[in-house]
């Protein structure tokens, strides 16, 4: 049996079986908090627990998977590249912003972990946690973070600015549809730049725009914090 | 043949992106490297989005997917974070706000920046 499960088309299968039924719940309730991916993850952690599943048995076909996540990131390039007209109409102000909110996240991550006492490694795990989730997951393993804690602080933030992006608007009285697109896409990713499509055209394009953008900013800041 | 030169192309660009992450003296993720790469290969008309169009449509489709097997992992350092659960929550959502406060208004200044020069510039001094 043992033999049997630990095949990485075990994981593989199981992986994509809780993200289905992840994706079928969602379409039920119709409500952002009911994650796919929060789901998936819920469920195959069930199963593994109930079954009493090795965990190691089921990342033979997980770490597979989780390799595809390079290429991933390799081809956000693209949704850059195909809206690079409006990044040139907009290319100040989309950088600046990018720039701006990339800082201010990792370093109120930063100040906030030293205040609840938080250990090194936790800390470095949530660093990048507003960023695009590859992106996040690589910086988080390249300084010694731990990346699921990594991938479920950026679930959180996701799920939080798909939920409140327009109460976020709405309270810090952003007018410009450039502005509260970048923002979206700066402090929540493409969890909130699938509610800036909802809200906009501009804000969708520039939400999307600053996934890439603000991903590869924090990289370079992350580095100049090395430093310091 | 199609797709298999498309992965062809990803791949050696993900392989290309691993071994200047080897070289360089800084921690730099190997998928931003290659992130950078691609985007110079579409710069320089190398490469059209096109001609990747299904690799990219799959990746981009399936990305959330793929981050299954890194959230399970959780499962094995619970018992380390427990009690660090409550105030990762809180820290997620506290920062998210002010991130977003403080691009909105980086966004806008330097909008506000822009149409101040083009206003100075109209008017000769």
């Amino acid at each position: 049996m043992s033999d049997w499960l630990s095949s990485p088309f075990f994981g593989i299968s199981l992986s994509i079986a809780a993200y289905a039924i992840g994706v079928l719940i969602q379409n039920k309730l119709n409500t952002p908090f009911a994650n796919p991916l929060l789901i998936a993850i819920v469920l195959v952690i069930a199963f593994l627990s109930i079954f009493s599943i090795p965990y190691e048995d089921y990342n033979a076909g997980g770490q597979i998977i989780t390799m595809l996540l390079i290429p991933a990131t390799v081809v956000l390039s693209i949704s850059v590249y195909n809206r690079l007209d409006i990044l040139k109409k907009n290319w100040l102000p989309v950088i600046v912003g990018c720039l701006a909110g990339s800082v201010t996240s990792i370093i109120s991550v930063l100040l906030l972990c030293r205040m609840f006492g938080l250990d090194d490694t936790m800390t470095i795990s949530l660093l990048p946690k507003s960023v695009t989730t590859p992106i996040a997951v690589g910086l988080s393993e390249q300084y010694g973070g731990i990346a699921s804690v990594t991938v479920t602080s950026v679930i959180i933030t996701g799920i939080f600015g798909t939920v409140f992006a327009p109460q976020l608007i709405r309270l810090f009285r952003v007018k410009n549809a450039v502005a509260s697109g970048v923002a979206i896409g700066t402090c929540s990713h493409v969890g909130g730049t699938t509610r800036a499509i909802e809200i906009g055209e501009t804000q969708g394009a520039m939400s999307s725009l600053s996934i890439g953008i603000a991903g590869l900013l924090s990289t370079f800041i992350m580095v100049f914090i090395k430093f310091l | 043949m199609k797709v298999l030169w498309q992965i062809a192309v990803i791949t050696g660009v993900c392989f290309v992106g691993e071994g200047i992450s080897l070289i360089l003296p800084i921690p730099f993720p190997s998928g931003v490297i290659g992130m950078i790469l691609l985007f110079l290969l579409l710069l320089f008309k190398r490469i059209q989005p096109r001609d990747l169009k299904e690799s990219t449509d799959f990746l981009t489709d399936s990305m959330k997917f793929l981050f299954v097997p890194a959230g399970v992992g959780v499962m094995q350092i619970f018992d380390d974070i427990r009690n660090s659960f409550l105030p990762m929550v809180f820290i997620c959502i506290v920062t998210t706000v002010i991130t977003f406060a403080a691009t909105a208004a980086a966004v806008n200044g330097t909008i506000k920046f822009q149409q101040w020069l083009r206003v100075r510039r109209r008017k000769p001094v």
